[in-house]
């Protein structure tokens, strides 16, 4: 995976990020991650900063549903409908949500990976470092070509 | 006024009842009265018939008499003639009074003090008439003139007048008696028609009164209904309303529980992470400085931090069992039922095909008789009747061959299914208990959350359906599911 491409964490509840973050490393990915807390923020950041997807800074978006200000599928649903090369940003939905409904929904809406937060930790962590696995054979759009 | 449905009813009947005593009281009265007018009519004829006979006998005698006196004047044998043939019917004539007045003994009596005089003239006009045959016409107009024959002929006069005038009293005594019987009836005619007039006028009243009572309270009852409709769609739209609520609180209650839940297991197993280097070090420390390490440091770190986090994970993932159940029977109660033809046999063998690797292991048998054929939603009969299956199987009696029957039959518009079993049993006072959420009975040695029969019953009422268990303890277990054996589709699910 690329060096430059950066990973964009909207997730609310910090416990979860940390947890997410240390697994990710633990699966020797070492990009940057960028956590927003709550929706707005993430969204500002993705449309409009410079070096943001929005601008065709290459991005993979880790998605939480439950957030506080918005709801994750109105963010989904902003990336997949977004101009330019934001809407070709991966999306991984993670979250707690296991209802078949809400999973159809966000794959409907364009989301490319739906994983649900196990609260078995060993499965997390597991999921997770497939996660990380499958980060490192992505391919994600960028202004420059991956190396 | 208001009238009852049984002063009513009485009413109406004395009504009824009183009109037709009446119309029967005139009916005889008329009756009588016809045949008391009859009976006069006959007693008039009578009259004049005896009046009729006394005129023929006194015109008889007198002719009698006319035809002896020109005989006796002028011995011409037409004048005896008309005397003889007048003579010889007297006697019937008189024999005719006679019979019409047989049933008076009043008159038969005068008739009776008449004969005598009757025959003495009889005797004396023969007597004269037969000495003027023989010419001696002087010495019969002498003896004519000596007897009595005059005193005689009047006194008969005056008798049959006087019977005649008894006939006459007779008629007018019984003319009056007929005419008051005449005006008696009249005033019961008139009073009967008085009274039906009377009693029709009430029970038309009645009746009217009766039927705009009924009318109103017809109405108003209508209106009571119109209201009662409107009143259940009301409460149905808030027990709705409270239901979706309550649907969607579990929902959102499960769901935000989960997310600290993994925090806690995420960072308890850091915890045990972090604990193997932790314990290395007390290991190097105690092997080079044994002095260094106190007792509570390797407490700590060799049996209370694994006991915690032993504890804290134990007890995070019932929790998630737990919340997993509930957000399991929310979203049971958010499905949209699908009713479609189930044919409950086939239904119940695909059951026990599924189980048949436990029951085989464990020596059961399920037994399945002819089920009733239902129209319901596939999915929950299918989750009801596979727990209270695997239940029956769950729960057997060790030692004894577990022998499950499923049976089924039709109770009026609604099908009810029987498992039974002759396992362990319930004990009566749990058999309410059994039902609630995370609530078990007896022996606590087979894994679960009480949830299964939870499950059961709430997807039984939300078919429209009862679920009831019949046991005792050790005597085995009857599970009793009663459906309607056609669920209708929701009307506005959410």
């Amino acid at each position: 995976m690329s060096q430059h491409v950066t990973i964009v964490m909207i997730e609310d509840d910090e416990g979860h990020a940390r947890l997410i973050e240390k697994n990710i490393r633990r699966a020797g990915i070492n990009n940057p991650i960028k956590h927003f807390l709550d929706g707005t923020s993430a969204v500002d950041y993705l449309e409009n900063a410079p070096e943001g997807p929005a601008h065709n800074g290459p991005a993979l978006v880790l998605l939480d549903l439950n957030l506080p200000d918005m709801s994750g599928t109105d963010i989904l649903t902003r990336i997949k409908s977004g101009a330019g090369a934001l809407k070709r940003t991966p999306v991984v939905v993670l979250t707690t949500t296991d209802d078949k409904v809400e999973i159809q929904r966000c794959y409907d809406l364009g989301c490319n990976v739906y994983i649900t937060k196990p609260v078995n930790y060993e499965s997390f962590a597991q999921a997770i470092r497939q996660l990380g696995l499958f980060l490192s054979v992505i391919q994600v759009p960028g202004d420059e070509p991956t190396a | 006024m208001t009238i009852t449905d049984r002063l009513f009813n009485r009413l109406v009947l004395s009504a009824v009842a009183i009109g037709f005593v009446a119309l029967i009281l005139a009916g005889i009265m008329v009756s009588a009265s016809i045949q008391q007018n009859q009976e006069f009519n006959r007693r008039v004829d009578h009259t004049y018939q005896v009046q009729a006979a006394v005129y023929e006998y006194r015109v008889l005698a007198e002719r009698a008499e006319a035809g002896r006196r020109g005989y006796l004047l002028k011995p011409d044998v037409r004048y005896r003639r008309v005397f003889e043939n007048a003579s010889a019917q007297l006697p019937g004539a008189m024999e005719k009074i006679r019979r019409l007045t047989a049933d008076n003994p009043a008159q038969q009596d005068r008739l009776g003090a008449l004969d005598p005089l009757v025959r003495e003239q009889a005797t004396l006009m023969a007597r004269s008439a037969a000495m003027v045959a023989r010419g001696r016409q002087i010495d019969a107009v002498g003896v004519f003139r000596n007897d009595n024959n005059l005193a005689n002929m009047q006194e008969i006069r005056a008798r049959l007048s006087a019977i005649g005038e008894v006939e006459a009293g007779l008629l007018k005594e019984r003319s009056e008696r007929q005419q008051a019987g005449v005006v008696t009836l009249r005033w019961v005619l008139g009073a009967t028609g008085i009274l039906l007039l009377l009693v029709a006028g009430g029970s038309v009243f009645v009746i009217f009164q009766y039927t705009r009572d009924l009318t109103a309270s017809r109405k108003s009852l209508s209106r009571l209904n119109a209201h009662l409709e409107d009143a259940v769609e009301e409460r149905t739209v808030d027990l709705r309303r409270a239901n979706d609520e309550i649907q969607r609180f579990a929902y959102i209650v499960s769901h935000d529980l989960r997310s600290p839940l993994v925090n806690i297991m995420g960072f308890t197993a850091e915890l045990e992470a972090a604990r193997e280097p932790l314990g290395e070090l007390v290991d190097r420390v105690e092997a080079a400085h044994p002095d260094l390490l106190t007792n509570d440091a390797r407490d700590a770190v060799r049996t209370d931090l694994p006991e915690a986090t032993g504890f804290i994970r134990a007890s995070t993932q019932k929790m998630d069992r737990l919340i997993t159940a509930i957000l399991r029977l929310s979203r049971e109660g958010r499905r949209v039922l699908t009713p479609e033809p189930l044919d409950m046999t086939v239904l119940v063998e695909g059951i026990a095909d599924s189980l048949k690797h436990r029951t085989d292991e464990l020596g059961a048998t399920i037994s399945i008789q002819p089920l009733p054929a239902i129209t319901s939603d596939r999915v929950a009969i299918e989750q009801i009747l596979s727990n209270l299956i695997e239940n029956a199987v769950k729960y057997l009696k060790p030692g004894r061959p577990g022998r499950i029957h499923v049976r089924g039959r039709m109770e009026g518009p609604r099908a009810v299914f029987e498992i039974e079993d002759n396992g362990r049993g319930i004990d009566p006072k749990d058999h309410e208990r059994v039902f609630d959420l995370f609530r078990r009975a007896g022996t606590q040695d087979q894994p679960g959350e009480g949830i299964g029969l939870a499950h059961v019953r709430a997807l039984a009422y939300r078919l429209g359906g009862i679920i009831s268990c019949e046991s005792a303890l050790d005597q085995g277990a009857t599970f009793r599911l009663s459906l309607p054996a056609v669920t209708v589709p929701e009307r506005g699910a959410t």
